[in-house]
C-alpha cells in the first residue's frame, strides 16, 4: 500500500520547508513548560498529576493537533498548490495508496517532532518516578490521534482550499470549546480519544468518553475512512 | 479490428460556475504530432488537464486509450504529462526527478531511463544539480524528460516550448518530430501559429472553449491566410477616386472613408496587393501608408470562430 519513492519524497519535503522550524518550536513548548516545572516546583507536588494534565489539556488537543493539520495539510497541499501533484497522480499507482503514502508520509514527520516532546517532558517532569508506562500510553494517543488528524487533514486539503482554516475551526472551535461542555459532542472529538489514551495509566484530567480499545478503535477508524474518502476526492475534483 | 484512438473527446464540456472553458467539444486524436492552438483562456490548458485526467468533464466523456483515465491509473502507464506552470520539486536533482517519475511509471530500469531521457533533452550535464538552481527552460526540459523516460504512447505537453531559447526550441521540436515519427501520439498545445506549424502536421483549433477548426496545419494556414482582411491606406487628397477605382476593379468588398484614411475590406490580399499600385498610379493618388487593421491573432481566432458558427463574412 505505501508507495516507498512517494513517501521518502513527502518526508523529505515536509522536513525540509521552512514552517518545520516554527512546528518545532510549537513542538517544544511543552518541553519549556515541563523545564519551567521541573526548576519552580514545590517539594511535594503532584509531578504525576502536573505531567498528565500537561498531556491531556495541553500537548494531545492543542501541540499535536495543530503539528499534525499543518504537516497532514502540507503532505497534499502544497503539492496542489504548486502543482507538483500532477507529477504523482499521472502515474499508474492506486490512488488510493497514494494517500495512504502521503499521510503515512505525514505522520511519520508529525512524531518525529512530537515524540521526543513527549519523552524529555515526561522526564523533566517526572524526574525518578518515570516508568514505561507513563511514557508509552501518553506515546500512543499522541500517535493515534495525530494519525487521525494526519488523515482528516490530508481528505480537507482535497475537499477545500482552505483546509487550515477549517482545520483550526474544528480544534479550537469544536474541540475547545464546544466538545469541552457537551458530552455528546467528545464523541466527535478527535482530541477526546487521543486523551482516553492518554489517561489510561494517568491520572484523568476529565472523564474520558471511551476506554482505550475503543479509542484505538475510533482513531483508527477516521484514518482509514479520512484516507479513502481521500483517493476518491483525487478522482473527482479538479487538481 | 479498429484501433482505439490514443484521445477521444465526445461532447466534452468543462465549467466554472459561470464560466465555460470548454463547450461541447468532440475530435479523436491518433498517431503522430497533434497541435493544439488557441489563444490565451481558449481552454488549451482545461483540454490537456482533462486529457490528463486531471479533471473530470463537466459533461460528455474522455477517452484515453478507451478508458477514462482518472478511473484508469494502469493506462498512465502509456501516458507521458508535461503540465504547465509546474516545476518539479526544487530540492531534487534533475536526474533524482526523472528517476523517480521512471519508477513511478514502473520502468525496469529507471537510473537508465533518467540518464537517456535527460540526455535526450539535453540536460545530461546537468543532471546531478538541483532542479531549483535551473532557469525556466532548464526546468521545462526536465518537465520534458520526466515525461519521456518511461517512453509513452501518448505525450500531454502544455506549451512545452516556454522559456526556452531558438536552439533549445529547435532540439525539442526535432523530439517531437521523432517522437511522432515513431508512431507515438503527441499532443502539443501553443497560444503561437508559427510555433504550431513547426511542430505539429495536425491542429485542432480552440477558441473560447470551442474546437473551431481541425486539420491539416498547412490547410488552417491558408484558411486563415484567405480569410476577409481588412486594410487601412493613408492616400493623399481624400482617396476617393482610388477608392472608387479598386471597387471597379472588383479588388475590394467594402471601403469607409475614416479621418483622411481609407479602410478596405477585401477577401483577396493578393490581388489588392497588386491592384493597389498601379489603380493609385492611374487615379494619380499618393499613398503614404498601408497597413493591415485586425491582423492579430486574437482577431485570426475571432474569425476562426465565427467561421465555425456560420456567420464567417
Amino acid at each position: 500500500m505505501i508507495i516507498g519513492p512517494i513517501y521518502r519524497l513527502t518526508l523529505r519535503a515536509l522536513l525540509l520547508q521552512r514552517r518545520t522550524i516554527l512546528l518545532v518550536l510549537l513542538a517544544l513548548a511543552p518541553v519549556l513548560v515541563a523545564f519551567i516545572y521541573a526548576v519552580a516546583a514545590k517539594q511535594g507536588a503532584h509531578h504525576l498529576r502536573f505531567y498528565s494534565h500537561m498531556m491531556q489539556e495541553l500537548f494531545v488537543p492543542t501541540i499535536a493537533a495543530v503539528v499534525a493539520l499543518v504537516i497532514g495539510v502540507s503532505a497534499l497541499g502544497d503539492e496542489r498548490e504548486d502543482g507538483t501533484i500532477y507529477y504523482l497522480v499521472a502515474t499508474p499507482q492506486s490512488r488510493l495508496g497514494l494517500i495512504v503514502t502521503k499521510v503515512a508520509a505525514a505522520w511519520t514527520a508529525t512524531l518525529l517532532l512530537l515524540v521526543p516532546s513527549v519523552v524529555v517532558s515526561a522526564l523533566l517532569i517526572l524526574k525518578g518516578g518515570v516508568d514505561a508506562s507513563s511514557i508509552l500510553w501518553p506515546v500512543a494517543g499522541v500517535a493515534l490521534a495525530t494519525l487521525a488528524y494526519c488523515g482528516v487533514a490530508g481528505w480537507l486539503s482535497l475537499r477545500t482550499r482552505r483546509p487550515i482554516v477549517i482545520g483550526v475551526l474544528y480544534i479550537l472551535l469544536w474541540e475547545g470549546s464546544i466538545a469541552t461542555f457537551a458530552a455528546s459532542a467528545s464523541k466527535l472529538s478527535i482530541a477526546a480519544y487521543g486523551r482516553a489514551l492518554v489517561a489510561e495509566r494517568l491520572p484523568e484530567a476529565a472523564a474520558p468518553v471511551v476506554g482505550p480499545a475503543p479509542a484505538i478503535i475510533v482513531l483508527a477508524a477516521v484514518a482509514a475512512v479520512t484516507c479513502w474518502l481521500g483517493a476518491r476526492a483525487l478522482v473527482r475534483v479538479e487538481l | 479490428m479498429t484501433e482505439v484512438p490514443a484521445i477521444e473527446f465526445a461532447g466534452v464540456s468543462r465549467w466554472y460556475g459561470d464560466t465555460v472553458a470548454v463547450a461541447d467539444v468532440s475530435f479523436t486524436v491518433g498517431p503522430g504530432v497533434t497541435g493544439l492552438l488557441g489563444h490565451n483562456g481558449a481552454g488549451k490548458s482545461t483540454t490537456l488537464k482533462l486529457c490528463a485526467g486531471f479533471t473530470s468533464p463537466s459533461g460528455g466523456t474522455v477517452r484515453i486509450f478507451g478508458v477514462e483515465p482518472r478511473r484508469n491509473p494502469g493506462v498512465y502507464e502509456r501516458v507521458g504529462v508535461v503540465p504547465d506552470q509546474s516545476p518539479p520539486w526544487p530540492f531534487l536533482t534533475a536526474h533524482e526527478v526523472v528517476m523517480l517519475c521512471a519508477r513511478l511509471h514502473r520502468v525496469a530500469d529507471p537510473d537508465a531511463a533518467a540518464a537517456g531521457a535527460l540526455e535526450t533533452v539535453g540536460l545530461a550535464d546537468v543532471a546531478g544539480r538541483k532542479v531549483g538552481g535551473f532557469s525556466h527552460g532548464m526546468r521545462q526540459r526536465v518537465k520534458l524528460a520526466q515525461a519521456l523516460a518511461h517512453e509513452p504512447d501518448l505525450l500531454l505537453l502544455d506549451e512545452p516550448l516556454n522559456g526556452l531559447d531558438p536552439a533549445q526550441r529547435r532540439e525539442i521540436i526535432e523530439v517531437l518530430h521523432r517522437l511522432g515519427d515513431e508512431g507515438r501520439t503527441v499532443i502539443v498545445s501553443s497560444h503561437v501559429l508559427h510555433e504550431v506549424e513547426r511542430m505539429a502536421p495536425q491542429v485542432l483549433v480552440l477558441v473560447n472553449g470551442h474546437l473551431v477548426a481541425e486539420g491539416q496545419t498547412g490547410a488552417i494556414r491558408q484558411l486563415i491566410s484567405e480569410r476577409p482582411r481588412t486594410i487601412r491606406v493613408a492616400a493623399g487628397g481624400d482617396g476617393r477616386p482610388l477608392a472608387g477605382a479598386l471597387v471597379d476593379d472588383g479588388a475590394v468588398d467594402a471601403v469607409r472613408f475614416d479621418d483622411g484614411t481609407v479602410e478596405f475590406e477585401t477577401a483577396d490580399v493578393e490581388r489588392f496587393s497588386r491592384a493597389l499600385p498601379a489603380l493609385a498610379r492611374r487615379t494619380d493618388t499618393l499613398i503614404r501608408r498601408v497597413e493591415p487593421v485586425g491582423d492579430d491573432l486574437e482577431s485570426v481566432y475571432a474569425y476562426l470562430h465565427d467561421r465555425a458558427r456560420g456567420a464567417g463574412r
